[in-house]
This record gives C-alpha cells, sequence and structure tokens, in this order.
C-alpha cells in the first residue's frame, strides 16, 4: 500500500511538478502586487456628464423608432458625448459581455448611427486623461487578448503613454469596454499562467486545468498519507534534523 | 653467514609485501577521495531537499490538500454554472411597437424628471422603466398605470417565467435591508424567489425594475467558502493580499522546489541510468547478432 503511495506522488510530482512551481510563483505575484494598478485603469476618468432632463422634450417618440426596426428586444436611453440615443438590443446576451448586437438611433434625428473610427476615438479620449495622444486604432474581432471574456467586436484605441494605454469601445454600442496597460497586461499574463488559459480562452474551466487539477489532488492526498506514515513510524525526529 | 642470507631471504618479501600493501593502501585512499569529489554535491543536494521537504511539508502540506481540493472544485464546476446562468432563460421576446399606446411624450410629460428611460419587456407586456433621482420605477406602456414597487404575486410571475427548471416555487420574501453576503446592497429591495430543485436555487426580482439582479444556489456559496480557502482569507474581506498567505506560499515555495529536486533524484535520473544501461546493452547484443550474422555467410 505504502508502495504505491510513494509511486503515485512521483509519477505525479513528474507530470505536474513543475506546474505546481508555475502555481505559487503566480500565486505570491497575485499576493504582493498592487490591485488597483492591475486592473489597468490609472488613467481613466468618469466621462458622461449627465444629460441634463429639460433635453426629454426634444426626443422623439419611442414608438416611431421601434416601429422602423421591429426586431427590438428592448430600447435604451443613452449619452454618448453629451449626445442623446436610443441603444436598441436586437440580441440580447445574459450580460454585456457576452455575445450582443444592437442598432444605436440618434434620439433627436432618428439617424441610424455607426461606432466608426472618429466616433470611437472621440469616446475614447473622453474616457482618457492620461497625457499620451492616440497613437494608433484598430477594429479588433474577439478574442480580444485585453479582455478575452468580452466577446463583441471593439475598437483598440492605443495611446502613446509611459503605460502604453489601449481603450477598448464596443463597436455596436458606444460602450466603453475598459481600460488596459502594461500593469494589467503583467497581472494578466500571471492568471494565464495560474489558470493555464494557453489557449486564450478566458476561463479556468479548460481540459488541461481539469487534468491537472485532478492530478495535483493525488499528489497532495499521496503526499498527505507519505506524511502521517512517516509520522507513525516515527521518521520525524530532531536530533536527525 | 647462512644466518644473514636467510635473514635478508626472509625481509625481501616482507618488505616487498609492506610496500605492495602502502602502495594499495594509497590507490584505495586516492579513489576514495576521488569517488567523494564526485558525488559530495549532489548528496548533499539531495540530502538538503530531502530534509526541506519532508519538513516543510509537515507544517505546511496541510495547505496543499486545501490548495489543490478547492482549486480542484473552482475548475471542475463550469463557472458560467456556478454564476447560475443556466437558470434563466434568457427570452429574446420583441417589443411591438403597436401596444405602446401611452407614448414617451406623455411619460416626459407626467415625469419630467424622468431619466435613463427604457422600453421592454415584463414577462408578456410592455413596460416603461425609468428612474426618478435614484428611484427606479416601472410603467404599464398600454395604460401608463405604474407597476412598481411589485408585489408579491407579479414578483413570482416573473421569476417562474425566467426560471429554466421544472421546480415549484417554495417561499417568496422581499429584502430590503442587511443583505446577507452573497447579495449586494446596491440591488435592494429585492423579492428573493426560492424554487424545490437540487442546491436550492434563488431568483432575486428587484421590486423597483422587475429584472433579475441576482441568481444563487448552494454551489455558488461553496464555491465562494472554496475560493476564501484557497486564498488563506479567514476575514470577511476576500484579499488575496494578506500576510497568511505570503507567510505560507513563501515556505511553500521552497517546498515545491526541494520536492522537484528529490523528483529529479528519485525519478528522472533512475530512468535515465537504466535507459543508459539498455541501450548499451542493446548495442551490445546488436553487435553480437550482427557477429553471429558475419559468421553464418
Amino acid at each position: 500500500m505504502m508502495l504505491w503511495i510513494k509511486k503515485i506522488h512521483k509519477w505525479a510530482s513528474l507530470l505536474i511538478g513543475l506546474q505546481i512551481l508555475i502555481w505559487l510563483t503566480s500565486g505570491l505575484i497575485f499576493n504582493v502586487i498592487d490591485h488597483k494598478k492591475a486592473r489597468g485603469n490609472a488613467y481613466q476618468q468618469t466621462a458622461m456628464a449627465e444629460q441634463p432632463t429639460l433635453v426629454n422634450k426634444t426626443l422623439l417618440p419611442v414608438r416611431s423608432v421601434l416601429k422602423l426596426y421591429p426586431a427590438t428586444l428592448e430600447l435604451n436611453q443613452v449619452n454618448i458625448l453629451s449626445q442623446p440615443y436610443y441603444l436598441l438590443t436586437q440580441q440580447q446576451g445574459l450580460y454585456h459581455h457576452f455575445v450582443n448586437s444592437y442598432h444605436i438611433v440618434n434620439a433627436i434625428t432618428g439617424e441610424l448611427t455607426l461606432v466608426d473610427e472618429p466616433f470611437a476615438k472621440a469616446i475614447a479620449k473622453a474616457t482618457y486623461n492620461g497625457p499620451g495622444d492616440i497613437r494608433s486604432v484598430a477594429l479588433i474581432t474577439p478574442p480580444i487578448a485585453d479582455f478575452l471574456k468580452h466577446k463583441n467586436p471593439s475598437w483598440q484605441i492605443n495611446f502613446a503613454d509611459d503605460l502604453d494605454t489601449s481603450v477598448y469601445v464596443e463597436q455596436g454600442s458606444g460602450r466603453l469596454v475598459g481600460h488596459s496597460n502594461s500593469d494589467k497586461r503583467f497581472a494578466d499574463f500571471f492568471f494565464m499562467l495560474h489558470f493555464m488559459d494557453y489557449g486564450s480562452a478566458g476561463s479556468f474551466n479548460t481540459i488541461q486545468m481539469i487534468l491537472f487539477a485532478f492530478i495535483s489532488l493525488w499528489l497532495a492526498l499521496s503526499g498527505l498519507i507519505w506524511t502521517l506514515h512517516m509520522l507513525r513510524k516515527g521518521q520525524y525526529r530532531l536530533k536527525k534534523f | 653467514m647462512m644466518g644473514g642470507i636467510v635473514n635478508t631471504a626472509t625481509l625481501t618479501p616482507l618488505t616487498n609485501a609492506n610496500r605492495i600493501a602502502i602502495v594499495e593502501n594509497n590507490a584505495i585512499k586516492t579513489t576514495l577521495t576521488k569517488a567523494r569529489v564526485i558525488r559530495k554535491k549532489p548528496l548533499k543536494l539531495f540530502n538538503l531537499s530531502h530534509k526541506l521537504h519532508k519538513w516543510l511539508m509537515l507544517f505546511i502540506g496541510a495547505q496543499f490538500v486545501i490548495w489543490s481540493v478547492t482549486g480542484a472544485y473552482m475548475v471542475f464546476f463550469d463557472i458560467d454554472y456556478i454564476h447560475g446562468d443556466s437558470l434563466i432563460i434568457n427570452h429574446q421576446n420583441k417589443i411591438k411597437s403597436e401596444n405602446l399606446a401611452y407614448s414617451s411624450p406623455t411619460l416626459f410629460q407626467q415625469f419630467p424628471r424622468a431619466k435613463n428611460l427604457s422600453v421592454g419587456m415584463l414577462v408578456n407586456r410592455e413596460v416603461y422603466r425609468f428612474n426618478i433621482a435614484k428611484q427606479a420605477v416601472i410603467i404599464d406602456a398600454q395604460s401608463g398605470e405604474q407597476l412598481s414597487p411589485l408585489d408579491k404575486n407579479t414578483a413570482i410571475t416573473i421569476a417562474k417565467h425566467l426560471y429554466s427548471g421544472d421546480g415549484k416555487v417554495l417561499n417568496a420574501e422581499l429584502i430590503t435591508s442587511n443583505p446577507h453576503f452573497g447579495l449586494s446592497a446596491r440591488h435592494l429591495p429585492v423579492w428573493q424567489v426560492d424554487f424545490d430543485n437540487f442546491a436550492s436555487p434563488s431568483l432575486y426580482i428587484s421590486v423597483s425594475s422587475g429584472k433579475v439582479v441576482s441568481k444563487r444556489h448552494q454551489l455558488w456559496y461553496l464555491f465562494d467558502w472554496m475560493f476564501r480557502l484557497h486564498i488563506m482569507d479567514y476575514g470577511d474581506d476576500e484579499d488575496v493580499s494578506n500576510w497568511l498567505l505570503f507567510f505560507i506560499a513563501s515556505l511553500g515555495f521552497f517546498a515545491v522546489f526541494s520536492g522537484l529536486v528529490l523528483t529529479y533524484f528519485k525519478v528522472i535520473k533512475p530512468k535515465i541510468i537504466s535507459r543508459r544501461k539498455s541501450r548499451d546493452s542493446a548495442k551490445k547484443s546488436r553487435r553480437d547478432n550482427s557477429l553471429s550474422f558475419g559468421d553464418k555467410p
């Protein structure tokens, strides 16, 4: 019986020993890093000034808008860069970051609005209070390396600053997905290692993770039995140490 | 004379033997010291690692068991399931614009301070949702009748409409203050509707918007405990940056590193040696084979 325990412990350690060291190291890094910095919001500000309610009188009646877009699940009055819009949800995910699809309609003129590059740049700039200027812009389809959980196409607006800040604006809704920067990417790298998310699934429920977790159960439990066995046999003696 | 000869004769083999013995002793000594010089380092590393691993794991090994059990729980169960996503039917009912008899300009006339207007469905009727100051309001889009705050029966109807399971409603309770730790205070007030199914699922329906603001089942609470144990947070704030974790994980690093050294000496090295031996013997036997082949022309 003990022979088998020892065999299991040795072979399990051979299979996943290095990953255990990676888990320990990345875990220690999560313990010591500044979590505020790791959020990537160093240069983020809340941009949206609240819309004065006086404007409500000038808005198009929602009924006429909905008549034009009959496949709408929900209509939301939103402000983008202090302008009133109706955001029409065409396909609704359980969360914002799940797959959704939208139309944006100008709430005063009724014009269908697309979040194109200049519009996305303006939205990004309004959320940014750092020292940099826009360096480059790209439209990214998921997976988005900085926001793996986000499943909707988004504009990536890169700023030239000391932290390499990137701002993500969802193409369909004009909503801010979030800011990312070198601090967040540093933490994300170790999350990738800790969760063994080598395929950028944005999840820790991957095959390799489940397999390694299963083997680590065997490693830890066989180690526990081995230690108890040594204790019972009196192999823990201080003068020997 | 004779005696002298005998003496020398008897002496010579003695001295020769002595000389040989001395030479042999030197040879043994040199081989011994050489062997010690070669083997000294790995043995020391092995012994040190063995002691480190054995003693460190006696004190912190229990945490490794906790890490592996809690970690396995967290990765075995799909996180979307833990979040309760599968408890909800994501209805895609479309708004029928002809049902909006009560128009939005009328609404703005009646509630001039209304903000964040939205049009959506509440089970099967069109409704307006908006905020006045921080208060959320729902209005029936056909009649203009105010529906919020929602009563118990409406909350149960909504919960049943959204719930994906087949269980009966056990209980519906209004929560207005002091939410338990699984429910954020910003969602209050809510109706908690409990269902009779595996892991005791509950849906939380906002009294003022009629939307599901939270969904929980027992495996979520268990997950939460697993996470706390995993990050060794025995306070209330779910803080990864605690000193206990730092201390144990730092020691753990040495325990694991020494374990890897043992793996090298106990598993990898013996394998390499036995493989080399078998390769050598295979070579030898191949040579023998080729010889025997050569013998048979």
